[in-house]
């Protein structure tokens, strides 16, 4: 029996005439780590763009349980319980690492002891409360991907979406953030995570979706849609 | 620590230096000036320094004040027990309507500042142009005999007393707002309005919050400087050259910092005032000089403005105020 969080039907983005997404549809269940592959250009982060409502869709609806959201604004949608997280990172520079996640806390908790009260447990559970009263401008890149990850995670969401979180991370910062990844997913927040490396995606996610050119290739267990042809060709084929 | 310290240390500062001038009607009188100026400058900075949205056109707000207050004695016999809160309406409509024009258009940065210089400058010509506003001559208030009432004292110290209310009131309100939720969301805006919005702060309702506390403060202010003088003009209280004093002093004082714009105007409000009397009459001009010369070093020296430099000297300094932000980052 599996229950569906996130409805995606075909979706499609035009920026003039490029058509950064078209026809796209699938199916995410929820409690499961998602895996969203596809070559650069492909319109991963746009596909994600829509979802979070920074960009209207063209075409298409979105429904996340079972509810419409396309077209609604972005803090509405993070409210219903959708957030995500750049491939840019994109930290609060004139305030501290605290200030950052207190942000994201606040529209739950508006008052400023329980945001800061909250704001201090996703930082715990993410591993970064001794930075909390760092300049958030100072951390690293590895910490910056991490401050993301804390702030999402800080407005309770049930879905949650990672924009490469792992690119330009060492190999130890990686297996780190996998494991934290999959800690959050522990706790019952289902997982859409786009990501280059095929390793990862395969070990991480039982299911996934690969785009190219803004159309889904392929949909299905991962194992599947790895096998597939014209995922070889189009993606496995030229990144090799 | 009490988190109203940054309202408190500065409000107490200030009346100290009030008790300092009554003495003297001539410092007096440049005391009020300076509070005056520096507390719209700190409504001004809460707009700018917090929220990261620049007006140009301030005066708009400033000027509504000051002329409804003026017409609704000269026109009405009004007092300002009716006309001050009248103002403030008018105010926080006007700031409601130009918000939600601008941002339901996306405007920021260089466009918005640019959006609100237009509209106090249409304020400005209608008002010159309106013969029962008293065209660009400006309109005189007659005296009352219920002085209190109208607020029309012999003594410049009751109008001191005023000003600091409306100083510490303004530090008490703007200290509130700046470090509970509103305040975040106008920083989040500020460094990135798409992150904020995707982390659930609603972006039109807090950049408007932001614009109609600053217009209705400024406005007070405006009222302020119609019941203390008795006398409105365009060019005092509508003109360009007040909404760039604002910038100007929030600049060297320190944006983004809660009291960094008074820090401002407590040194270059008495500063071009001594230059003035020092120069004499005949080397009129060079006063403005030798005040453009010293403004430029200062903006130079001091990238985080003066309470910027005070706090990285004395980082021990309650952190409460704001972070103090470089000159430029305010605009995206
Ligand atoms: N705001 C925009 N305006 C115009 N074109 C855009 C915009 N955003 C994305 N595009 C275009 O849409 C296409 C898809 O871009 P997108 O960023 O979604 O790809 P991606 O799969 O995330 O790539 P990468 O792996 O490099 O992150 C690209 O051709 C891109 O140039
Ligand atoms: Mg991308």
């Amino acid at each position: 029996m599996t229950d569906t969080i996130l409805e995606v039907t075909d979706l499609g983005k035009f920026f003039g005439g490029l058509r950064a997404l078209s026809g796209v549809c699938f199916t995410v269940w929820r409690g499961e780590i998602f895996g969203i592959i596809g070559p650069n250009g492909a319109g991963k982060t746009t596909l994600f763009n829509c979802l979070s409502g920074a960009l209207k869709p063209s075409t298409g609806r979105i429904g996340l349980d079972g509810r419409r959201i396309d077209g609604l604004h972005p803090h509405d949608i993070c409210r219903l319980g959708l957030a995500r997280t750049f491939q840019i990172v994109r930290p609060f520079q004139g305030m501290t690492v605290l200030g950052n996640v207190m942000v994201a806390a606040y529209g739950r908790h508006p008052a400023t002891a329980d945001a800061e009260h909250h704001a201090h447990e996703a930082l715990r559970s993410i591993g970064m409360a001794h930075l909390a009263h760092l300049d958030a401008e100072r951390l690293s890149v590895a910490e910056m991907r991490r401050l993301e990850i804390a702030r999402a995670i800080a407005t309770e969401p049930r879905l949650l979406l990672l924009d490469e979180m792992l690119a330009g991370l060492t190999a130890t910062e990686a297996a780190a953030l996998c494991d934290q990844i999959v800690a959050l997913n522990g706790r019952g927040i289902t997982i859409v995570m786009v990501e280059h490396s095929v390793p990862v995606i395969s070990r991480m996610c039982a299911r996934s979706i690969v785009l190219n050119f803004g159309t889904l290739l392929a949909e299905g267990t991962t194992q599947d849609v790895l096998r597939d042809p014209r995922v070889q060709e189009a993606y496995l084929g030229s990144a090799a | 620590m009490n988190r109203f310290l940054p309202a408190i240390v500065p409000s107490l500062l200030a009346a100290a230096i009030f008790a300092v001038c009554l003495g003297d009607p001539y410092f007096m009188e440049i005391f009020i000036h300076t509070a005056l100026m520096g507390t719209i400058s700190v409504a001004w900075n809460l707009m700018a320094g917090f929220t990261g949205l620049i007006s140009l056109g301030h005066s708009l707000f400033f000027g509504i004040g000051a002329y409804v207050v003026a017409y609704g004695h000269i026109g009405f016999g009004l007092p300002p027990l009716v006309t001050w809160p009248l103002a403030v309406v008018l105010a926080a409509v006007m700031a409601l309507a130009i918000g939600l024009l601008c941002f339901r258009y996306g405007l920021r940065g260089y466009f918005f500042a640019i959006a609100t210089l237009a509209f106090s400058e249409v304020a400005f010509l209608l008002v010159s142009a309106t013969p029962w506003l008293g065209r660009s001559d400006g309109m005189m208030m007659p005296s009352e005999d219920e002085t209190l009432l109208y607020l029309q004292f012999l003594e410049k110290w009751p109008y001191g007393l005023m000003v600091l209310g409306f100083l510490a009131i303004t530090l008490f309100v703007g200290q509130h707002l700046v470090s509970s939720r509103t305040g975040f969301y106008w920083r989040a805006l500020r460094d990135n309005e798409g992150a904020a919005e995707a982390l659930g702060v609603p972006a039109m309702r807090y950049k408007l919050i932001a614009f109609v506390v600053s217009a209705v403060l400024t406005s007070v202010g405006g009222a302020f400087f119609a019941s203390t003088f008795a006398f409105v003009d365009p060019r005092s209280t509508l003109g360009v050259d007040l909404s760039i004093q604002l910038l100007v002093f929030s600049i060297i004082g320190g944006l983004g910092l809660l009291w960094g714009p008074l820090l401002g105007a407590a040194l270059l409000i008495p500063l071009g005032e001594l230059l003035r009397t020092a120069m004499g009459v005949g080397f009129n001009g060079v006063n403005i000089v030798v005040y453009a010369v010293l403004l430029m070093t200062l903006a130079l020296l001091l990238p985080q403005g003066l309470g910027g430099w005070l706090k990285t000297r004395f980082p021990a300094m309650p952190r409460l105020g704001g972070k103090p932000i470089r000159q430029g980052d305010a605009v995206q």
